[in-house]
């Protein structure tokens, strides 16, 4: 047995972890990560944005291609080696891990392989491939993340029934595919199966796919969806599921009404729930709450004073980015500053196709808790560059607030959303106003511009487009 | 509608609820009282400006209230009922709304500072998101531990900048740097938490809002003023044959005829002769302010405590219609009834405790005046007078002075001039 003492041991290596540990490295603490697989970098590097991005890349070739015979531009017919495209995609991961590696050595943080339990509050137990470890620590910060949730029905034990962590290994293409969920997981990888070929069945419980973003912003998609998709149904059940053969037969309910259909392969994809269990959090004085996340403080402390966590597991929103910012503020709380994460800005992105983006106040939100504003549209239908991109599918609005003209919120739905909402993050987090926005130059022709124009449909005096009103 | 705090006086901004009385749901009419308000030194009634339902009260007695602030929501008669959407009651249509200020109550003609006071600012959002200011800006507030709803930002949209952040420590700053206002609180007594019940049986009762302004004031006056108290007596008996003369005639008039009139006109006496005692002295400028008029406060003594009314222009009163007045205001501040503008404008007092007993003591200004004059009772003395001993009434009089705004030589004279006012009560003052 063997006990280490440290300043700060970090649980999970994902964007939240390495980042807390790197950071506080960086201000000189020591620091151990724990991680239970070899590869650095969490569910976001192994089994989430990095392989999902990979394969919605490589797969828009395809996408394209077909776009491209309207054009004039012709190829022909894709052929598709799954097993050098997989490796490609591993080749990403495996490079994004090396460096993961890398700048851990390089900040001296010591990274143990192993499954981390807490023995008590100021000690962590890891069994590593040489044996347990104990690790004597100041404070402990708990990054291990969620994983995707397979409700008991639909979980027959048998590879065909999968969860994003399987179906981004493409063991193949399935002729039929089955997707359960229209949340952003099942819509990306429910688009890289049908490019590759896959006949796909989207269903969604509720009455609209991506729930609880604006409506105007999913419509497009859902254009989309609707014609990459065999078939997207709403307000359907999956009611259970079982093996047939090489197939699973799968029993639907629509309005109360049952059917058995077969697919080759389904993918589940119903949410994401915390990895709490196993971590030894009863010797701790970390408390959950109802639906198993850990509860914490703005400063991302828990109940006991020693840990703190961050990511995915304490809840919000799931993703990379909102782990990163708190693994930041989390070592500055650490290191005695006052850092919070109250009034952080968190976008959000969904790499459909097209890809849309939000953040701070959307629309519904605002509907919804009565909170008067006033919201400017810019159609990319009057966009040059989305035009030349051949993609005038798109919309950018902005949520104003009607007495100061202070931006609340951004959404954008179209090509490269995801890339154009960072200066919408920037625009609410520094309190710019739609005059700002509308007074600072965009290059043309860029779809940036389509920021500006929203903002000048504010005004009522966009160049490119008409508006009834004037301010 | 909402039926919003009115103006109270000149310098009063807050008020407590004393009483509602109306309920959620009952029905009003119009200048039906609604609820009344603690104010300064009054309780002052709030009627209703129209008839109708009460849809809902938006404070409870005991609250602290400011000017503008909604009371109620009436849903008025004839007008269509509609369920109030009053959330987000007490902020204006902008997004950037001044919070009235919920300072405590200050003194009247407190010289205003140029400067709005520290706490008077704060930004309120109906969308709830933080007053609008860069990461950076946020940063240093939070390591300051500034809050920032109370920097008013100057670029668009209210954005808090740096130098507004700055400008607001400065401020905040020249703040602490400044004379203590007036207004500062009573400091909290080195009781407490001490458990008296351990030595015997107790009852607590909360201090009124009314004595704590009464407590705030005599601490702010008595430790900011260097009081000197100026001890004399007045031979009253001839006065007082006066009054017996007279006092059949008064009382016909319904006037009870009291030695506070009297004491009134021969200070008037006083005052116009020695006008630095009718002054203020105005701490801001450095300037010493002379009155050219006579507006006397009169101390009463209410069941709740110690009241100040003033009665305007006492020497151009008649003494039997100064007597009259004063028994009216005297009433009216019992019952508590004496409206703000009574209670204000104030330029010399008188303490009579003599209806009550007592001799000499030493009576506390009334800031911002720079004299107050105690009464006691009057008693029988032996005097020599002529060389001859006589019993003659004797009235205890007591001068408490500014000393920075009046030195002593002028404290005696002032005196003696009041002593000769009284010892020598003209008889032509009675008629009437």
């Amino acid at each position: 047995m063997e006990t280490i003492a440290t300043e700060i041991v970090v649980v999970g290596a994902g964007p939240g972890g390495y980042a807390a540990a790197f950071y506080a490295a960086d201000k000189g603490k020591k620091v151990i990560l724990v991680d239970r697989v070899e590869r650095l970098g969490g569910v976001c590097l192994n089994h989430g944005c990095i392989p999902s991005k990979a394969l919605l890349h490589a797969t828009k070739a395809i996408r394209e291609v077909d776009e491209s015979n309207a054009r004039g531009i012709s190829f022909g017919a894709p052929k598709i080696n799954l097993d050098e495209l997989r490796a490609w995609k591993d080749s990403v991961l495996e490079k994004l891990g090396q460096g993961l590696s890398m700048l851990s050595q390089k900040r001296g943080v010591e990274v143990l392989r192993g499954k981390g339990h807490f023995e008590e509050s100021q000690t962590l137990r890891v069994e590593t491939r040489e044996g347990q470890k104990f690790i004597n620590y100041e404070k402990a910060i708990i990054a291990v993340g969620t994983r995707p949730a397979m409700p008991s029905a639909f979980d027959l034990g048998n590879r065909r029934v999968m969860t994003s962590t399987e179906a981004l290994e493409i063991e193949e293409v399935p002729k039929t595919l089955l997707v359960v969920g229209g949340g952003y997981i099942g819509m990306e990888l429910g688009t890289v199966y049908a490019t590759l070929g896959s006949q796909v069945v989207l269903t969604e419980a509720l009455s609209s796919m991506l729930v609880g973003v604006d409506s105007d912003l999913v419509r497009p998609v859902m254009r989309y969806a609707e014609k990459a998709f065999k078939a997207v149904r709403l307000n359907t059940k999956v009611v259970k599921m079982a093996t047939s053969g090489k197939q699973i037969k799968v029993t639907l309910a629509v309005d109360g009404v049952q059917r058995e259909e077969t697919y080759d392969r389904v993918l589940v994809s119903v949410g994401r729930v915390p990895n709490c269990k196993d971590l030894g959090l009863e010797n701790t004085k970390v408390t959950l709450d109802e639906k198993g996340f850990i509860q914490v403080n703005g400063q991302r402390r828990t109940s006991d004073p020693a840990v703190y966590a961050i990511g995915d597991v304490v809840g919000g929103a799931l993703l990379a980015h909102k782990a990163s910012k708190e693994a930041r503020i989390v070592v500055e709380a650490i290191s005695g500053e006052s850092s919070t994460f109250e009034g952080v800005i968190i976008p959000a992105v969904v790499f459909t196709d097209p890809e849309v983006a939000w953040c701070g106040l959307t629309e519904a939100e605002a509907k919804e808790r009565g909170i008067p504003v006033q919201v400017a549209r810019f159609s990319w239908a009057a966009s040059g560059r989305a035009l030349t991109l051949d993609r005038p599918d798109g919309l950018t609005k902005l949520i104003i607030e009607p007495e100061t003209e202070r931006i609340l919120g951004v959404g954008i739905v179209g090509s490269g959303a995801g890339d154009l909402i960072s200066e919408g993050v920037l625009a609410v987090q520094m309190g710019a106003t739609a005059r700002d926005l509308a007074e600072s130059v965009h290059p043309h022709p860029t779809l940036s511009e389509t920021l500006m124009e929203a903002a000048e449909v504010f005004y009522g005096y966009p160049t490119h487009t008409l508006t009834p009103k004037r301010r | 509608m909402d039926v919003r705090v009115p103006r109270l006086a000149e310098g009063v901004e807050s008020a407590t609820v004393a009483n509602i009385l109306v309920s959620e749901g009952g029905r009003i009419e119009k200048d039906q009282v609604i609820l009344e308000l603690e104010t300064e030194k009054a309780v002052g009634p709030i009627p209703s400006p129209a008839s109708g339902t009460v849809t809902k009260i938006h404070v409870k007695e005991g609250d602290e209230v400011a000017v503008g602030q909604v009371l109620i929501s009436l849903a008025e008669a004839g007008a269509v009922e509609k369920v109030p959407r009053e959330k987000r009651d007490g902020q204006r249509r902008g997004e950037v709304s001044v919070a009235a200020p919920r300072e405590a109550v200050s003194v009247q003609e407190r010289p205003q500072p140029k400067e709005e006071p520290a706490g008077e600012y704060r930004y309120e959002s109906r969308s709830g998101f933080p007053p609008p200011a860069s990461p950076s800006v946020t940063k240093i507030a939070r390591e300051l531990n500034i809050d920032l709803t109370r920097v008013r930002g100057s670029e668009r949209g209210g954005r808090i900048t740096r130098e507004d952040l700055r400008a607001y420590i400065q401020h905040l700053q020249r703040i602490a740097d400044a004379p203590r206002p007036v207004s500062e609180k009573i400091e909290k007594p080195a009781l407490k938490g001490i458990d008296f019940s351990r030595w015997g049986p107790i009852e607590k009762k909360r201090i009124s809002s009314l004595r704590r302004t009464v407590g705030q004031r005599m601490y702010d006056s008595w430790s900011t003023i260097p009081h000197i108290t100026q001890m004399d007596e007045a031979d009253i008996t001839d006065l007082l044959a006066l009054r017996k003369k007279y006092a059949a005639a008064f009382a016909k008039k319904g006037a009870h005829l009291t030695l506070t009139p009297f004491a009134l006109k021969a200070a008037v006496a006083a005052l116009k002769k020695y006008p630095i005692f009718n002054s203020s002295m105005d701490e801001a400028t450095g300037e010493i302010v002379y009155k050219d008029y006579f507006h006397l406060g009169v101390a009463v003594d209410t069941e709740a405590g110690l009241i100040v009314p003033v009665l305007r222009d006492v020497d151009k009163k008649r003494l039997w219609d100064l007597a009259v007045e004063l028994n009216e205001l005297v009433e009216k501040t019992r019952q508590r009834k004496v409206s703000l503008e009574e209670l204000q404008g104030g330029t010399f007092t008188i303490s009579n405790q003599g209806g009550i007993g007592g001799s000499h003591f030493t009576p506390i200004i009334n800031k911002p005046e720079v004299a107050v004059l105690g009464l006691g009772r009057g008693v029988l003395k032996p005097v020599v007078k002529k060389a001859k001993v006589e019993t003659r009434m004797m009235l205890p009089l007591c001068l408490s002075y500014d000393h920075r705004v009046i030195d002593g030589a002028d404290a005696v004279r002032f005196m003696m001039e009041l002593v000769q006012a009284l010892e020598n009560f003209p008889e032509k003052e009675l008629k009437g």
